[in-house]
This record gives structure tokens, sequence and C-alpha cells, in this order.
């Protein structure tokens, strides 16, 4: 680069001032990760809660809905205590059905079986279907 | 002699996951041991579950057939489960303690109807020991005209094709996206879930049954395929951003460097 | 300015700072034919910040357990808003640190900086070397995936030839006879801390070290003269050189910029660069995934330990190599710096470059 026109001074005034405004507009590029990545998530929570009527969850009977997108389901014991899992099978990932002459969930695929408490009793299953905690609000169920 | 011990018990367990590994997974049962051995129609079950989908998913003889694996003298002690070879009718019953699905489905099916007077059963299309992975090409005119013309499964297989190519590509979509680090545990599981249920659904041979299902797994598949293009999208802008980021640096450098020139250009006019 | 003028008068009367800054920095005259090479030092320093810095946000959603260490790195890279991206610049960052380690010190040897008194600078960078690979080591296992688990266990079963005290210093790594979650503990430890202070420490040595003595002149040019080296202690002037601010740091400022671009290009451009699939799956300590091998600055030991019949002789060898060159200043103890002039020792390097280059590639496909 010649040094025609302007003098080193006038150039590196201008080049620093150049300078000054990109590493400006980087410290900005880096400070919104660094704000986003450091702020508290939003809700508080890892996610939102599914509110369910208790009406719909008769015992002997497994009521299947969605949680946070994926298959969960939620069922009632004799004593009136109420149980949500995951219905996905922990084998492979296919949805669980609920068997109710058995009273026990069977996966279609690979005939894994869950107890309604979630633990495997037979198959190829490795870990018993994943619990969502529950509880009862009034006439409501809310899961998460 | 303890350390002894110890050296021995470490290499072993260090080298028996990667000794397992490498001879595929094939911890000796008894049944191997003994039917591996052995020429003709006793052994070639052996050979023929090498490379199938149950071996490669540590199903062995003992899972189906039941027995003892690790006792010669109980491997094939109806005491200890042992079931043998299953007659023709008794086929799907055989495999349906763990294809429940697939068997609820055949049931209902023609096949199913007519298993007693030697319809097709599982093993009729997808062999005894081995099995491979389902493929579409299991349905072709070489092996169903063997009872009967192919019209309807001509149709059938169309009406899978497209479907079952899509979960094919799927599969390979996700691969890739694990590979940047995105999580897809549960969208393959979402898939394999979708595809089971799509092969159980063919074994009921009803065209009408088929092509509901398959509408609405297609649904389902529209769904995935959101997902798969958001991350896409989402990788699509990084890569923008970043872009931009890198242009900025690299001006930044030059820039400096032209900086330290003026510096070098003032002291040569000194 | 006005504002920043104020601070830093408020400083200046407290602690005379503004002379501290026209002695060391102004008053610190280097010749005018430093190369571009000289910036590594500065590179790396920002590299090792920016690794201290992403360290402690992963720090935030990282779990150390083996139950829930590979689950927590998904979700910080998966759900926490720019998680990927701290953790791609801590992960890709270790590497462009170790290239960057590697041409310093291939530099400082080929224009022979360890002479004139240099030893210790010389031993202190040395330790720094190892200690970066030390880092690099434990923190591969943290994310607790199948290339965790599995090169860990591989490069950890390598002392274990070492005869009668061998496994007990495997046990000793691995807190345990195999890699667990007894190992992730440790690791942690020295990963977050351990190595990070002795780090710090060292390259605080390493850099008083380069300082007090003067920086050593590139031995090209006609006017390269050897140094005077009195029987006590001197400084290596160099009264006709040009200050330290802000020739060199402009110079420095601008070859980090085009660090922090290469190493951004390879993270959005090239991510899966320095990640294999294994990567990407949970560790399970029952199956090991096929081709397994250590990362590309370790692929060189691995193959060297393959090529020798006797895994204690390829340890040997290494061990006899590092050795080597860590004594490297009191070995070669010739006054002559310039290659020009040092066929053997230029032979030499260059040899030795192309073996390592050519036993990592082997590594890479064997």
């Amino acid at each position: 680069m010649e040094s025609t026109s302007s003098p080193p001074p006038q150039r590196r005034t201008f080049l620093l001032v150049l300078a000054g405004g990109l590493a400006g507009l980087l410290a900005a590029a880096s400070a919104w990760p660094l704000l986003r990545f450091l702020a508290p998530a939003a809700g508080g929570g890892a996610g939102e809660r599914v509110a369910v009527p208790r009406s719909s969850v008769q015992p002997g009977v497994a009521h299947f809905f969605q949680f946070r997108g994926k298959p969960a389901v939620l069922v009632q014991s004799r004593s009136g205590e109420y149980q949500a899992l995951s219905a996905v099978c922990t084998h492979l990932g296919c949805v669980v059905q609920w068997q109710a002459e058995k009273g026990e969930f069977l996966c279609p695929c690979h005939g894994g079986r869950f107890a309604p408490t979630g633990n495997v009793i037979s198959g190829p299953p490795p870990r018993p279907l994943e619990t969502l905690p529950v509880s009862v609000d009034g006439n409501q169920l809310r899961i998460g | 002699m303890k350390r002894g011990l110890l050296f021995v018990s470490v290499a072993l367990f260090w080298l028996l996951p990667v000794g397992l590994a490498l001879a595929a997974e094939m911890p000796e049962t008894v049944c191997l041991q003994c039917h591996g051995g052995q020429a003709g129609p006793l052994g070639a079950p052996v050979k023929a579950w090498q490379g199938s989908v149950h071996q490669r998913n540590g199903i062995f003889c003992h899972d189906c057939h039941g027995g003892d694996p690790a006792d010669f003298a109980n491997a094939m002690s109806p005491a200890r489960g042992f079931v043998g070879a299953p007659e023709h009718a008794a086929v799907p019953e055989f495999c349906g303690r763990c294809h429940v699905g697939v068997l609820a489905d055949y049931r209902e099916s023609l096949h199913g109807v007519k298993l007693a007077q030697g319809g097709a059963q599982c093993v009729t299309c997808h062999g005894s020991h081995a099995v491979k992975e389902t493929s579409l090409e299991l349905i072709n005119e070489q092996s169903c005209t063997r009872c009967h013309d192919y019209g309807r499964a001509a149709q059938i297989k169309t009406a899978l094709a497209e479907t079952d190519a899509r979960f094919a590509g799927f599969g390979e979509e996700l691969e890739r996206l694990k590979k940047l680090g995105v999580s897809v545990a549960a969208a393959k599981g979402a898939l394999f879930d979708l595809r089971n249920r799509y092969h159980r659904v063919f074994h009921s041979f009803n065209v009408e049954k088929v092509r509901a299902e398959t509408g609405r797994i297609a649904s389902e598949l529209e769904k995935l395929r959101n997902e798969v293009a958001g991350h896409d999208a989402r990788f699509s802008q990084r890569k923008l951003w970043g872009g931009i980021v890198i242009g900025l640096l690299l001006v930044l450098g030059v820039v400096l460097l032209q900086v330290r020139h003026t510096y070098e250009e003032e002291e040569r006019d000194r | 300015m006005r504002l920043v003028n104020l601070l830093i008068d408020f400083v200046d009367r407290r602690l005379g700072v503004r002379e501290i800054f026209a002695r060391e920095l102004q008053g610190y005259l280097l010749p005018r034919n430093v190369n571009a090479w000289y910036t590594l030092g500065a590179v790396l320093i920002t590299l090792f910040s920016l690794q201290i810095l992403t360290g402690i946000l992963l720090l935030i959603y990282y779990v150390p357990h083996a139950d829930q260490a590979f689950a927590s790195v998904q979700r910080i890279t998966n759900e926490i808003p720019y998680g990927w991206l701290i953790r791609m610049l801590h992960a890709v960052g270790a590497n462009v640190i170790v290239i960057a380690l590697l041409l310093h010190m291939l530099s400082v040897l080929f224009m022979a900086g360890y002479k004139g008194r240099r030893e210790l600078t010389w031993l202190s960078g040395f330790i720094l070397f190892n200690l970066s690979m030390g880092l690099c080591l434990t923190g591969y296992l943290l994310p607790w995936s199948q290339l965790s688990f599995w090169a860990t266990t591989v490069a950890t079963e390598a002392p274990g030839a070492v005869p009668i005290v061998g496994d007990l210093i495997v046990e000793f790594l691995r807190g345990g006879a195999t890699v667990g979650n007894q190992t992730l503990g440790r690791f942690f430890a020295l990963h977050v801390v351990g190595m990070p202070l002795a780090l710090l420490g060292l390259i605080g040595l390493h850099l008083f070290c380069v300082k007090r003595r003067g920086i050593s002149p590139p031995p090209f040019g006609a006017d390269y003269r050897r140094s005077e080296l009195p029987d006590t202690f001197v400084y290596e002037k160099h009264p006709g050189g040009i200050p330290f601010f802000p020739n060199y740091v402009v110079k420095d400022a601008a070859v980090i910029c085009f660090f922090l671009a290469l190493l951004l290009g390879i993270i959005f451009f090239a991510p899966g660069l320095f990640f294999p699939p294994s990567a990407f799956d949970p560790a399970d300590p029952f199956v090991t995934p096929p081709g397994i091998k250590p990362e590309w600055y370790f692929l060189w030991a691995y193959q060297t330990l393959k090529i020798f019949p006797s895994e204690l002789i390829g340890l040997g060898v290494q061990g006899a190599f590092m050795t080597f060159l860590a004594l490297l200043p009191f070995i070669d103890r010739g006054p002559e710096r310039r290659p020009a002039r040092r066929p053997i020792f230029v032979t030499v390097f260059f040899l030795t470059l192309l073996i390592f280059l050519g036993i990592s590639v082997w590594g890479h496909y064997s």
C-alpha cells in the first residue's frame, strides 16, 4: 500500500476508528449469545405442565395423552392413586398398549410387558417406563 | 499372585467387550458349540443365523427355542423351556411370543385364516434362521406365486413402496443430523414405532386397511419431516451468522495489519 | 475517553500504572525483524482464556456423573440457547490450541529460541505442552460418549506395559480397574481445577522467563549477530528496536483475529471435523464401537505403540524421545542459531517432522 496521499497518522486514525467499530460489532456478537446462554429459562422450568380431568382416568382404564410432544399414559390403581408414565417402550421406542383384561402394558413390537407401576414384567425392555410427576388438583390431574 | 490376578481380570474385563465386539457379539452358548460343529441340516441353522437381524440384536437359539444355553445336559430339556422346532401351523404362535402386534394382524388376515390348510406363515416369507431386516423385496412375484397369483400382492406393494422409501430416507436424515450433534433419540424412536406399525399392518393383507394406515402414517411422517427441516433451517441460519462474524474478524485482522503498516511507514519516513 | 482517562488517573496515582506501561510496554524494544511466528504466544494466551471462559460456562449445566454426563451435554447442545456454540468453541478450541502449540514449539525449535540461556523457558514450555495434552485427555472423557469412554480406555491402558508398577499406574489413572464413574470424578477434578491452576502458574513462569531474559532475535538476515554471554545474568537488549506497544500489540491482535476466524470457520462450516459418529452415542461399557482410535494429536503415540513388538519398547521409545526433547537445550549447547549453518539440526528437524506426520497418517488409516 503506497503512502501517496494521506500521511500515516491520519490513515492510522481512520483505520483505528474502523477497527474500533469492527471490534464493537464483534463484542456485541459475542455478548448476545453469552447473555442468552446465561439467562434463566422462560417459564421457570424445563417445560409446560399438562392438566387432565380426573374423570378421564377410571380405575382399570389407561388414558393416553401427549406430554411435551411424546406419548404418555395415566392409570389409576384400585387404591385411588394415580400413576403417570411415559408410554414409550424403553426397548426400542414403540408405543406401549394397555391390556385392560390383564391390567398391564404390552409393547406390540417385541412383546415387552410392563406393570401399571412401569416396572418391566417380562421381555426385552431394559428399564421401567419413565415415571412422570403427577399431582391431584381438585378434579384435575396435573402432570409435569 | 494378586497382581497377576488383577492384571488378568483387568485385561479380561477390557478384552472381553472388545473380543465380544470382534466376534460380532457371539458368546458361545452350548447350542452354538454343538450345532456349530455339525454338518448338514443340524448345523445349517447356525450359519443361517449368523448375520441375521436376530443375531445382531443378541437374540440366540434359546431365546426362541428355549432350553438351557449354558448347560449341555439340559440344553434341550422341556423342563428348562425347550420347545423344539414348531410345526407349520404352530409357527405364528412361536414367533408371536415376541412379535405380538404382527401376530394379531396376521391372525385377521387371509393367510392367517388359511393357516391350517397350509397357508403362508412367518417362515414362508421371512425364513426361519436367516431372518433379515424387513424390506419391501419380501413381496415379490417369485415368492407370492408359489401359491397364488401376484395381482393383489402387487397392489399392496405399490401402496407400500413410496412410504417405505421415505422411511429409509428419514433414517438417513436422522443419522446425518445426529452427526451434527442434534439429539435424535426421540425422533428415532418415533420413526421406529411408525415403521413397525406400518410393517405390522401389512400382515393383514387387507388393501383397504393398509391404505388407511398408510395415510395416517404419512401424516406422522410429515410431522417428522417438518422437524428435520426445522433443524436444517437452524443450521443454515447459523452458517449465515457465522459467516458474517468470520468475515468481520478477517477484515479486522487486515485493518490491524494496515495499522501496523502505518507505523512502519512512519519509521521509514523518519 | 474523558471517563477512561479519569479512571486511569485514579489507578495511576495509587499504583503508578502509567510508568509500568511506559517501561514494560512502550519501553520494551524488540528487533524489527521479529516474524509472524512470534505472535503464537499471544494467540495461545487468547485461546486458553477462551477455554477458561467457555469451560466455566459449560460448568453451569454439565453434570460430572456417569449417569447424567452425556444427557447434560446433549441438553447443552440442544436445549440451552447457544449451548451448541459454547460447547463447540470449547471442543474445537482445544484442537486449535494443539495446532497453535505445535506451530509455536516447531518455530522455537527451528529458530533455536531455546539457546542463549533460555533452558528454563524451554522447560516450562515443555511442561506446558504436556499439561495441555493432559487437559485434552481429561476433557475428552467428560462428555461420556462411546468415543470418550473407549478412547480413554485405550489411552489409560498404555501405561500397563510398564513392568512391576504398570497395573498400579493404570488403576491410579482410572480410579479403579476399569474406566467408570470413578475415572470421571478424578478426570473432572484434574480438568477443571488441578491442571488449569498448574497451567496458569506455568504460563506465568514462562512469560516471566521470556520477558526477563529478553526476546531472542530471529536468526536470519545479514544483520544478525550472536548475543554476548558473560558469566552473570544479562538481559538481551535490542537498543535499535521498535516498541512492543503499539507495533507488536497490533500484530498480535491481527493474528489473533485470524486464528479466531479459523476457529469459527471450523465450527460453522466443518463441525464434524473433530467429531466422529461415536461421539454422539452414550458410553456403553459392553460394546466397543469399531475403529476406535485416539484424537489426531495422539495418533503418533498410538501408532508407535503398534509398531513395536512389545508395548514396553513402544512406551520406552516415546519416553526417550520426549526426554530428549525436554533436555534439548542441555544437549544442543552450540552457540550457533542460524539454520543455514546448522545442517545436521535442520535435517533432523525436518526428518523428525516428516516421520511424525507419516506415523500420524498411518495411525489414522490403520
